[in-house]
C-alpha cells in the first residue's frame, strides 16, 4: 500500500521536528527530512530548515505537495537524536514496517531522561566541581562547587521546565549557585576564585556553539547566526548572574 | 594536586555534561575517554611551548575527527560523542576575570582609573572567545574535511 503524500510530508516533518529539537544541526534535519520523504515513498524533497520553521515539498506519482510545521525550541536531547537515526536506518533498510517507525516516533516524544532529575543534578555539579580542580582549585573548592552547581542545575532544570526564558533562568540559576559556592568557598577552601569561576559552568550552551560553527562551516549562514546568538544570550546571562553573585559576596 | 593527575578531573566533567544531554549510557565512556584525550593533549601541548587557542583547536581536531570516525561507524551524528568531551576546555577562567574586571569597571568613576580594568576586561574576553572559537570549529570541522563516500 502507497501512503498519500500527506501521509508521507506529515511523518516526514515529524522525524525532522525530533532531530531539530533534540540538537541537531541544520544539515542533519534537512537530510532526515529528505531520507524519510524517500524512504516514505517520495521521488523527490526539497527541504526548508529554519529556527522557527520546518517545510518540505514532496512529489510522487507527478504529484507535489508542501507541508510546513512550526519548529520546536531548538533543546538538547542525544536519547532522541540517536533513536531518530536508529529508526530511519531501520526504515531504509526494510527491517521495520511504515506503522512500527510511526510508533517509534510517537513514542519518542514520551521517553523520559535516562537518569533522574536529583541525579542529573549531582553529576552536572560534581562536573562542575571537576572544572574547579581543572582551574587550580583544592578539594574543599570541588566540594564547594559540587553543591552550589548541583543546586543550581536543579533550579536551571526547574525553571525549563516551567517555562521561563533561557535569559531568565541563566541570570537566576548561576546567581545561586555563584552564591552558594562563593560562600562555601571562601569559609572552606584556600582558593575560592577557582570554585566561583567553576560554578556557572553548568550553563555554558554546547550544543548551540558547537552546533552554531558548524552551521557556519556549512553555508547555513542565518541559522549558524541563531545558534550563536542564542549561546551569546546564555553567556549574557551567566555573566550578569555572576556579576550580581560577586555584588552580594563582597 | 598538581600536573598530569588534575587532567583526570576531565572526566567527571565531560560526564556530567553527558548525563545533562541524555547521552546513551553505552557511550558515555567514549564521551569520557575524548575528553579526557582532548584535555591531556592540549595540556602536553601548552607544556610544550604552545600557546592555548592553537593547543585548544588542535585537540578540538583530535577529539572531532575520533566523533566522527566512530559515529560513521556507528552511523550517528557525531556531537552525541564530540559536544561532552568538548566542554572540559571551556575557558571559565577567562570568563571569570572578564567578569570581575567588568564589574570593578562599573565601580570607576573617573576614566583615568580605568585603563588597567578596561585592559584586563579586554584581554580576558578576547582569549575567551579565542579559545572557545578554536573548539567550536575544532569540533565542527572534521565532519567537513572528512570526505563522504557515496554521498
Amino acid at each position: 500500500m502507497a501512503l498519500s503524500l500527506n501521509d508521507i510530508a506529515h511523518l516526514a516533518l515529524q522525524a525532522g521536528n525530533l532531530v531539530h529539537q533534540s540538537g541537531g544541526d541544520t544539515a542533519r534535519t534537512a537530510d532526515t527530512m529528505t531520507r524519510a520523504a524517500q524512504a516514505l515513498g517520495a521521488d523527490h524533497a526539497h527541504t526548508l530548515v529554519s529556527s522557527l520553521n520546518l517545510g518540505l515539498t514532496i512529489s510522487a506519482r507527478g504529484e507535489q505537495h508542501t507541508a510546513f510545521h512550526k519548529a520546536p525550541h531548538m533543546g538538547v536531547n542525544f536519547r532522541t537524536l540517536t533513536g531518530v537515526e536508529r529508526a530511519l536506518a531501520s526504515l531504509e533498510a526494510g527491517r521495520i514496517s511504515v506503522q512500527a517507525f510511526t510508533h517509534l516516533l510517537d513514542d519518542m516524544h514520551t521517553r523520559p531522561h535516562y537518569a533522574p532529575r536529583w541525579l542529573i543534578a549531582l553529576v552536572v555539579g560534581f562536573a562542575c566541581g571537576g572544572f574547579a580542580a581543572l582551574f587550580g582549585g583544592d578539594l574543599a573548592a570541588v566540594v564547594a562547587t559540587t553543591v552550589g552547581a548541583g543546586l543550581g542545575t536543579w533550579l536551571r532544570l526547574r525553571l525549563a521546565k516551567a517555562g521561563y526564558k533561557p535569559l531568565v533562568f541563566a541570570i537566576a540559576t548561576s546567581a545561586l549557585a555563584a552564591i552558594l559556592t562563593g560562600v562555601l568557598a571562601r569559609w572552606l577552601s584556600a582558593t575560592p576564585d577557582a570554585a566561583l569561576a567553576a560554578s556557572v559552568l553548568f550553563l555554558i550552551p554546547g550544543v548551540p556553539l558547537i552546533n552554531g560553527a558548524a552551521d557556519l562551516l556549512n553555508g547555513n549562514y542565518l541559522n549558524g547566526t541563531v545558534r550563536l546568538t542564542m549561546s551569546a544570550v546564555f553567556v549574557l546571562g551567566i555573566g550578569i548572574g555572576m556579576s550580581l553573585a560577586l555584588r552580594v559576596l563582597t | 594536586m598538581s600536573g598530569w593527575l588534575v587532567e583526570l578531573w576531565s572526566i567527571p566533567a565531560a560526564l556530567g555534561f553527558a548525563v545533562l544531554f541524555n547521552v546513551p549510557p553505552r557511550t558515555l565512556w567514549l564521551s569520557c575517554a575524548l575528553a579526557l584525550a582532548g584535555h591531556g593533549l592540549r595540556f602536553g601541548l601548552v607544556h610544550a611551548g604552545s600557546d592555548i587557542v592553537l593547543g585548544t583547536l588542535v585537540a578540538a581536531l583530535l577529539i572531532g575527527f575520533c566523533a566522527e570516525w566512530w559515529s560513521r561507524r556507528a552511523r550517528q551524528a557525531a556531537p552525541v560523542y564530540a559536544v561532552c568531551a568538548a566542554i572540559p576546555m571551556v575557558p571559565g577562567t577567562y570568563m571569570y576575570k572578564a567578569v570581575q574586571a567588568l564589574l570593578q569597571l562599573a565601580s570607576v568613576t573617573e576614566a583615568s582609573q580605568a585603563q588597567q580594568h578596561l585592559v584586563d576586561a579586554g584581554y580576558n574576553i578576547v582569549k575567551a572567545a579565542m579559545i572557545l572559537l578554536a573548539l567550536a570549529i575544532g569540533i565542527a570541522a572534521p565532519a567537513l574535511l572528512w570526505p563522504k563516500k557515496g554521498h
